[in-house]
C-alpha cells in the first residue's frame, strides 16, 4: 500500500529523533554508574547527587544570567531593526539588513575566535558579560526574522488610526504596536532564550573562568562516574524546555483568539 | 441605485470654506503625484475624489489627515495653514480602507479610543461612547471583541471611533470597497443620512463613479495627480468637460462632428449619421478650437421608435447589431446609417415594449439639447 511505506518513514523518522531523549531519563532513573542496558532498578540519588555540586550551581547561575540578559538584549535590538526594516526605506538598507543577518551562517567559531582576539587584543577581561555580548550577535538575527514576520502582518493603518486619534507616536507604540506584536517578541525572547542556554563555542571561548552549563557538561563527560548526574541535569533540561514551549504557545493561541487573526504556525 | 429624501441644503457656494488646496504638487522621489491641486471644499460638504487608481485621490486625502508632507504648495483647513500641524492635532478624523479597527480591544475600546486624551469623568465618556454606537446603529455592541464583527459592523465602528471627536471633516478613504453590492447600496444610504445628521465635512475617495454620483453634493473627477473636473453630480454627468471624464462617468456614445459657425452663444456642428444640427455653448464645456472634434450623448438620450412610432425630435435611421438584456432595461448597440460605429440605447423594458432582435432595422429619436462637444 502507498500510505504504509510514508507511514513507515515517519515512525523511523521520529524514533531517530527522540530515541536518544527518552534514553537520558531512562538512564538518569537507573541504579548504576554504567550506561548500558539492562537496567539495574529504580532510584532518584542522581537526582540528589546535582545538589551538592557546587560548580553546577555556579554554572547554572551563570547560564541563567547570560540567557536572561542576552535574549533581552537581542530582543530589544530586533524589535528597532525589524521596525526599521519594516516601515522605512533608507538608502543601503538591504546591505544593511544582509549585514545584521550574517551571523546567522557565519560558522560560531569564527564569529568566537576573532571576538576573542579583538578582546584580548584591546585589554579586556573574559567574564560573564562578554558571553552576554557574544550571544547577543548570534542571537539577533534570529530575533529579527521572527520580529520582522510580526511587524509585517502588522496593518500600518492601524498605527496611522491611533495617531489620527490624538495619541502620540510614542503612545501609539505603546498601546497599539507593541500589544499586536507582542507574540513575536514572545517567541523572539524564547527562541533567543534556548539559544543562548545551550550554545557552546562563544561560552568556551569567551567565559574566561566563569563557565557555563554546557561548558561545564563538556568538562564533565571527562569522569565516568558523573555521567548519570548528567544524565539527570539533561533530563531537568528537557522537562524545562518542553514546560516553556508550552506556556509560549499556550500564550500565542490565547493571543491569535483575542486578536482574531489568522494561526500562521508557532511551535507546537 | 438607492434614492435618499432631498432636504433644501444651503447652497454650496454660499457656505463657508472649510479646506482649501492652494497650488498643491507632491513629489514620490521622481513621481510626481499631484500636480498643481487647486480648490476649496465648503463646510458641510460631502466631497468626493474620484478617479482611477493612482489617480492621487488618496495621496490628497492623506494631506489633508496629514499623513503625507507635500512638496510644494499650502492645505488650508478652516483658514489655517496645515504645514505644521502633525495628523494627531488636526481637526480631522479618518475612516480607513481597511477599517484599522484595533483587533485586540473591544468595541466600546475602539470607539473610546480618542478620548483618552480628552477630560471628563469615565461616566460621561462611557455615555459618549453609547450615543456614538447608537448613531451608527450598534447599540448594545460595546462590550464585544472587535474582531468578531462582520465588514459593515467594522465600518459602523469606524466611522463611531472617528465621529466620536466631533472632527470638522471626516475622512473617508474607499470605506465602502471591501463590502458587497448590497451592503454597500445600504451604507451608502447611511452614510448620507449620518452627514446629513452631524452636519460636518465629509471627503469621500472612491473610483466607484456611481458611489460618487449616489453621495456627493460635489465631485472633483481627478487624472494622472490633476483635478479634471470639480462639480455637482448631474453637471459631471450632463456636461462632462472632457472625453476623459465623459468615459469614467458612465457611457457615453462618441460621434466625430465638425464645427461649422460659433456666434452668439450658439454653435452650429455638422455630426457623422446624425447631420447638421445647432447646439447651445454650454453644450460644450471644454473649451473648443474648432475644426475636427466629437459630439458625446448618453445612452438613455436615445430612444428607440418602434412601428408607426413619431415624435417630435430629429429621427436617424439605423440598424441593430446587439442585444443584451438586463431584465428592468435593454441595452442596443444600434449601428445609425452613414456612422463607422455602433452607439449604445438604452431602453427601459415598460409593459407592453417588445425586445427587439439583431438586424432590426429601426429608427432613432434624439435631440440636439442631449449632446455634449469635446474639443
Amino acid at each position: 500500500m502507498k500510505g504504509q511505506g510514508l507511514r513507515l518513514y515517519a515512525i523511523l523518522y521520529l524514533i531517530f529523533l527522540y530515541a536518544p531523549i527518552v534514553l537520558l531519563p531512562i538512564f538518569a532513573f537507573n541504579d548504576a554508574t554504567i550506561i548500558s542496558f539492562p537496567l539495574r532498578g529504580f532510584t532518584t540519588k542522581w537526582f540528589a547527587a546535582l545538589a551538592d555540586l557546587p560548580t553546577l550551581h555556579l554554572a547554572l547561575k551563570n547560564s541563567l544570567i547570560i540567557a536572561v540578559s542576552s535574549s533581552v538584549l537581542a530582543t530589544t535590538l530586533g524589535i528597532f531593526a525589524a521596525r526599521a526594516s519594516t516601515r522605512y526605506e533608507f538608502p543601503g538598507k538591504g546591505g544593511l539588513m544582509g549585514l545584521i543577518m550574517l551571523p546567522l551562517v557565519l560558522p560560531e567559531v569564527i564569529v568566537a575566535m576573532s571576538l576573542l582576539m579583538v578582546l584580548l587584543g584591546i585589554g579586556i577581561d573574559l567574564a560573564i558579560w562578554t558571553v552576554i555580548l557574544g550571544h547577543t550577535l548570534i542571537c539577533t538575527p534570529f530575533a529579527i526574522a521572527i520580529l520582522s514576520a510580526a511587524f509585517q502582518s502588522l496593518d500600518k493603518s492601524l498605527e496611522e488610526a491611533a495617531y489620527d486619534l490624538g495619541e502620540s507616536k510614542l503612545s501609539t507604540f505603546r498601546l497599539i504596536t507593541l500589544p499586536l506584536v507582542m507574540p513575536g517578541i514572545i517567541s523572539s525572547l524564547l527562541i533567543s532564550f534556548t539559544i543562548s542556554l545551550d550554545e557552546f563555542i562563544i561560552a568556551f571561548f569567551l567565559a574566561g573562568s566563569e563557565p557555563t552549563l554546557p561548558v561545564y557538561i563538556y568538562s564533565q563527560l571527562r569522569f565516568p562516574k558523573q555521567i548519570p548526574a548528567i544524565m539527570a541535569l539533561g533530563t531537568i533540561l528537557v522537562a524545562l524546555s518542553v514546560l516553556l514551549l508550552t506556556i509560549a504557545e499556550y500564550f500565542r493561541r490565547r493571543g491569535l483568539k483575542k486578536t482574531g487573526a489568522k494561526d500562521t504556525g508557532g511551535f507546537l | 441605485m438607492n434614492t435618499v429624501p432631498h432636504a433644501a441644503p444651503a447652497p454650496i457656494a454660499s457656505r463657508p470654506t472649510m479646506i482649501e488646496f492652494r497650488d498643491v504638487h507632491k513629489y514620490y522621489g521622481d513621481y510626481h503625484a499631484l500636480r498643481g491641486i487647486n480648490a476649496t471644499i465648503k463646510a458641510g460638504e460631502f466631497f468626493s475624489l474620484l478617479g482611477p487608481s493612482g489617480c492621487g485621490k488618496t495621496t490628497l486625502l492623506r494631506t489633508i489627515a496629514g499623513f503625507e508632507d507635500i512638496s510644494s504648495g499650502a492645505v488650508l483647513i478652516d483658514g489655517k495653514h496645515m504645514a505644521d500641524v502633525p495628523a494627531n492635532v488636526r481637526p480631522t478624523n479618518m475612516v480607513f480602507q481597511s477599517y484599522a479597527i484595533f483587533p485586540h480591544l473591544t468595541v466600546e475600546q475602539n470607539v473610546g479610543f480618542g478620548l483618552r486624551r480628552e477630560g471628563g469623568t469615565s461616566a460621561e465618556k462611557a455615555r459618549r461612547v453609547e450615543e456614538a454606537l447608537e448613531m451608527v446603529g450598534l447599540k448594545g455592541y460595546g462590550k464585544r471583541a472587535a474582531h468578531a464583527l462582520s465588514g459593515g459592523q467594522r465600518q459602523r465602528v469606524a466611522l463611531a471611533r472617528a465621529l466620536i471627536l466631533k472632527p470638522k471633516v471626516l475622512l473617508l478613504d474607499e470605506p465602502l470597497s471591501a463590502l458587497d453590492k448590497k451592503m454597500r447600496e445600504q451604507m451608502q444610504v447611511e452614510l448620507i443620512r449620518l452627514q446629513r445628521q452631524v452636519g460636518i465635512t465629509f471627503i469621500l475617495v472612491t473610483h466607484d463613479q456611481e458611489e460618487a454620483l449616489v453621495m456627493s453634493d460635489r465631485i472633483a473627477v481627478m487624472f494622472e495627480g490633476q483635478i479634471a473636473q470639480l462639480a455637482d453630480p448631474e453637471t459631471l454627468y450632463r456636461r462632462p468637460n472632457s472625453r476623459q471624464v465623459a468615459n469614467f462617468i458612465g457611457v457615453m456614445n462618441f460621434l466625430p462632428a465638425r464645427v461649422l459657425t460659433e456666434a452668439a452663444g450658439r454653435i452650429a456642428i455638422d455630426v457623422q449619421g446624425l447631420g447638421q444640427t445647432e447646439i447651445d455653448a454650454t453644450q460644450a464645456p471644454g473649451a473648443i478650437t474648432g475644426g475636427e472634434t466629437s459630439v458625446g450623448f448618453r445612452p438613455e438620450t436615445l430612444t428607440m421608435l418602434y412601428e408607426g412610432q413619431t415624435t417630435t425630435e430629429r429621427e436617424t435611421p439605423g440598424t441593430i447589431e446587439e442585444v443584451v438584456y438586463y431584465g428592468d432595461m435593454t441595452y442596443y448597440d444600434v449601428r445609425l446609417d452613414g456612422v463607422d460605429s455602433p452607439v449604445r440605447i438604452s431602453m427601459r423594458n415598460v409593459f407592453g415594449r417588445p425586445v427587439l432582435d439583431i438586424g432590426t432595422r429601426t429608427r432613432v429619436a434624439w435631440s440636439a439639447g442631449a449632446l455634449v462637444l469635446f474639443r
